[in-house]
């Protein structure tokens, strides 16, 4: 920030007031998580922010017979903390459980997962993808409803003029599971991430996170798996399945080389259909 | 802009930049440096605080968030005239410090782990520890102390949160 100049920080109240601050320019902050590392990539704070902590209805998780709504501003812990027990939200509890650390997942946010534009490994974005949650994003014009997937791919266009406000899952998983390989127990990110999700219908949802630069269902191998029924909770044949079907292009980076993170993803399909099967829904 | 809020039970009034990183504030305008600002990413724990009870890294949180919240530091969990924290008595009673640098973080990440954990596994103690950096890699032994002072305040009854903080 050029000298002399004061940074304009405003903790919204409400939604109306952060979208004000948004329309003259102010950044988003949530837990401020990733925000504040940016002068450590060589990038600089915004000059103006609006943060969103102070809006009761975005730290809201509201758990109904049909459907769950969780509020952008909820932070993993608190997440972890709600959804603990709710049949079929097993592998959203363990990716919000398996992020980061403890003294993270207590400032993170769901929303702050979903909108860090440059983070390919949120572990939180293919659990959602396996839930098929829907976005309500706040834009200028007014509401908007957006399916996960076409929110995760436009999201650089859309966050331009919308602030994320809630995730809207349907309750109609039985089982789930959340499977990520980092390369220490804790304190890096995972090289690849595989949520897997059995719904009411017994359909098969796989979504992979971290191997490309935007999380992304595999439906590839969801067909394949539902092409032979026989086979489609067998660990070591969905692990074949994942090695026939993968289409994926590993992203290269610190942590890992793009073939890695692509060669993974069989073994880490077998270890997620064994942890399905292992669910109340399932077992 | 000014931020308010509570610092070790006092009141406490930062004018300047609200997105200043509250480790910074701390070390440098109020001489605690007892928190350590070392990786400054939130991923070795040594700059860990309690804002509203709740540990987190100080080095991630912009002071314009903490307005109207109490943080605690190191040196707000004893002020060296009181007991120590039972974590801190059972920590120096195993010799479980060893270069120091990593356990200001150590015990305030667990301080908050214990009170909320008190029945907690062996295991638990370790995933509780992940975000929190030793490079003596003297991990066991904390471990060992963290175990042993939640085995002390079951047999006396007690829970950890009752005790102090």
């Amino acid at each position: 920030m050029a000298p002399g100049v004061e940074r304009s920080f405003t903790a919204a109240s409400t939604l109306e007031e952060a979208l004000a601050a948004r329309r003259q320019g102010a950044a988003v902050l949530a837990g401020g998580t990733w925000m504040m590392r940016d002068p450590r990539r060589g990038g600089q704070l915004p000059v103006a922010v609006v943060a969103l902590h102070r809006i009761p209805a975005l730290s809201k998780v509201e758990i109904n017979a049909d459907h769950v709504v969780i509020g952008a501003a909820v932070t993993h812990a608190v997440l972890v903390r709600v959804l603990h027990g709710v049949a079929g939200f097993e592998g959203l509890v363990a990716a919000a459980q398996g992020a980061a650390n403890p003294g993270i997942r207590s400032v993170a946010t769901v929303g702050g997962n979903l909108c860090a534009l440059d983070f390919a490994a949120a572990d939180l974005a293919p659990a959602f993808l396996v839930c098929e949650a829907t976005v309500e994003l706040q834009t200028f014009e007014g509401p908007k409803l957006l399916g996960i997937s076409d929110f995760l791919e436009g999201r650089h266009r859309l966050l331009t003029e919308a602030i994320v406000t809630r995730i809207h899952l349907r309750r109609d998983l039985i089982a789930s599971a959340h499977i990520r390989l980092p390369l220490r127990k804790a304190g890096d990110y995972p090289v690849a991430i595989v949520s897997l999700a059995v719904d009411k219908d017994k359909r098969c949802r796989i979504a992979v996170g971290s191997v490309e630069p935007v999380a992304r269902r595999w439906t590839a191998l969801e067909q394949a798996m539902a092409a032979g029924p026989a086979s489609a909770l067998d660990p070591e044949r969905a692990a074949e399945l994942a090695l026939e079907h993968n289409d994926f292009q590993g992203r290269d980076g610190k942590e890992a080389e793009g073939w890695y993170r692509r060669q993974v993803l069989s073994p880490l399909v077998r270890r997620g259909v064994a942890a399905l099967l292992k669910t109340e829904g399932l077992a | 802009m000014t931020v308010t809020f509570q610092l070790n039970g006092e009141d406490c009034r930062f004018h300047g930049d609200p997105m200043t990183p509250l480790v910074d504030i701390l070390r440098q305008e109020r001489f605690l440096t007892g928190t350590k600002a070392v990786c400054r990413e939130g991923f070795c724990g040594a700059c860990t605080v309690h804002v509203d009870d709740e540990a987190m890294p100080s080095c991630l949180k912009p002071v314009g968030l903490v307005q109207g919240c109490a943080v605690t530091t190191i040196e707000g969990l004893s002020s060296g005239n009181q007991a120590l924290h039972p974590l801190q008595a059972a920590f120096e009673a195993d010799d479980a410090v060893q270069c120091g640098m990593c356990f200001p973080g150590m015990v305030m990440s667990l301080s908050a782990f214990v009170r909320d954990n008190p029945h907690a596994s062996r295991a638990e103690i370790k995933a509780a520890m992940v975000g929190n950096i030793c490079r003596c890699t003297g991990y066991e032994r904390i471990v060992d102390a963290v175990a042993v002072c939640l085995d002390q305040a079951r047999k006396a009854g007690q829970l950890v949160e009752g005790i102090n903080v």
